[in-house]
């Protein structure tokens, strides 16, 4: 199902539940009745096509947003990423954390041991996803806003030119990968491998929180792959091209 | 969908071109596969002729979606859905003779890790390199890295941390063994 303007923001939601966190990063909070997308995002001052691309690319992996590329800038799209790193290091990460020290308090004194090392391992995790997120922050986002602020304002090329010869968005593509691997480490080591508890709810609700991280930051991965890296590479281009 | 296939249980994937290729069929012919998987988008105008310049014995799977049109998904003996999952790709395989993927699994993935590979295993939770533990145990570091592969597609844990919490959990190692 393709996402489109005239759709009543509650229907798409009842179709792919996925969608809340994203809705929420873009300020629309829960309550919206039988409005429509396109009144919601005027509403809130969003750019629609903006909003249509970013919930399209996250609800269908297959979705590519080829013609819309242009018609927002880079700020807003970093923006909204800025917002979901935020959910990730403020919400989700505590709360798996804080379920993992549950599942330990509830374990009998033999088996505390094997649950701690499950919490050591998921702060190892958890320090690697910090680090990704603030090379992002502090190198490629800066990166990406000041070749669109060189383009906008016309304003002298040759720092951003520098820059360029050192680094090409592209690398960054190729970066993503191992943050995942943990994760999914992490889900084999409570599905097969950590001791049985009479008590399982406490497991099943970290394994449905990862499942649920793991998605997102799949689909958060496709959104900077998919948009942020053609963006910045047509940028690139650009000012390529002016200075020949 | 490269990732899927390396996650199946007795399959190899041997090399991955891409459809922009020049001398492609040349290329696909020399490492003798048993099956390819092609995307007939990528190809485009040239499928005819590839798929013609192909041995008979290549079993030729079309990458499809909803959107193909039957002329196209005809020209192979089985299509896949581009987005299939990991069990529906084991399904699409188990029904082409010959190739039995889930068979293998039974085989060799099921199995508890050998005496030789929990010793590697220990190795590697130590922070021991390939080199270092193909010196120790006089092995090549090829026969090192292929046992670390199985170690990785028995467990299904692909990190060292991962490992070593494992090898905790099962005392092949013990706290102390590790260095702070």
């Amino acid at each position: 199902m393709r996402i489109e303007k005239d759709m009543k923001l509650a229907d798409v939601i009842h179709h792919d539940y996925h969608l809340i966190p994203v809705i929420n990063r873009f300020n629309i909070h829960l309550g919206f009745g039988d409005s429509t997308i396109e009144q919601l995002c005027r509403k809130q001052e969003i750019n629609t096509e903006f909003f249509l691309t970013i919930v399209n690319t996250y609800h269908d992996p297959q979705y590519f947003p080829k013609k819309h590329l242009q018609s927002f800038p880079v700020s807003s799209l970093i923006g909204y990423l800025g917002k979901a790193h935020q959910y990730y290091l403020e919400q989700k990460i505590p709360e798996i954390k804080r379920l993992i020290i549950e599942l330990i308090e509830a374990a009998d004194d033999t088996q505390k041991k094997n649950f701690e090392l499950a919490l050591g391992f998921f702060e190892e995790y958890q320090s690697e996803l910090v680090s990704h997120i603030e090379r992002e922050e502090n190198s490629v986002y800066p990166y990406a806003l000041e070749m669109e602020k060189v383009l906008e304002k016309e304003t002298d090329t040759s720092d951003i030119i520098l820059k360029m010869e050192n680094y090409s968005i592209t690398d960054y593509e190729k970066e993503h990968d191992n943050v995942e691997e943990k994760l999914f480490d992490l889900k084999n080591l409570i599905i097969k491998y950590l001791p049985s508890v009479e008590n399982d709810t406490i497991s099943y609700g970290i394994l449905l929180e990862l499942f649920d991280l793991e998605k997102d930051l799949r689909d958060h991965a496709r959104i900077e792959d998919m948009i942020l890296v053609p963006k910045v590479e047509a940028m690139e281009f650009t000012i390529k091209k002016m200075n020949r | 969908m490269e990732d899927l296939l390396k996650e199946l249980p007795g399959v190899r994937l041997s090399e991955v071109f891409d459809g922009s290729e020049k001398r492609l069929s040349e290329k696909v012919s020399a490492s003798k596969p048993d099956l390819i998987i092609i995307d007939p988008q990528a190809l485009a105008g040239t499928l005819n002729t590839f798929l013609h310049s192909l041995n008979n014995k290549i079993i030729l799977v079309g990458l499809v979606d909803e959107h193909t049109p039957p002329t196209i998904s005809s020209k192979f003996s089985y299509t896949i859905n581009i987005r299939e999952s990991k069990f529906g790709l084991l399904d699409t395989f188990n029904k082409i003779p010959g190739i039995n993927p889930g068979k293998a699994a039974e085989h060799d993935e099921n199995k508890p890790l050998s005496a030789r590979e929990t010793t590697i295993l220990k190795h590697i939770t130590l922070g021991l390199t390939n080199q270092e533990i193909a010196e120790k145990l006089f092995l090549s570091v090829h026969t090192v890295t292929t046992h670390r592969k199985n170690i990785t597609k028995k467990l299904g844990i692909k990190t060292v941390s991962g490992l070593t919490v494992y090898a905790l959990l099962n005392k092949i190692i013990k706290m102390d063994d590790l260095q702070p």
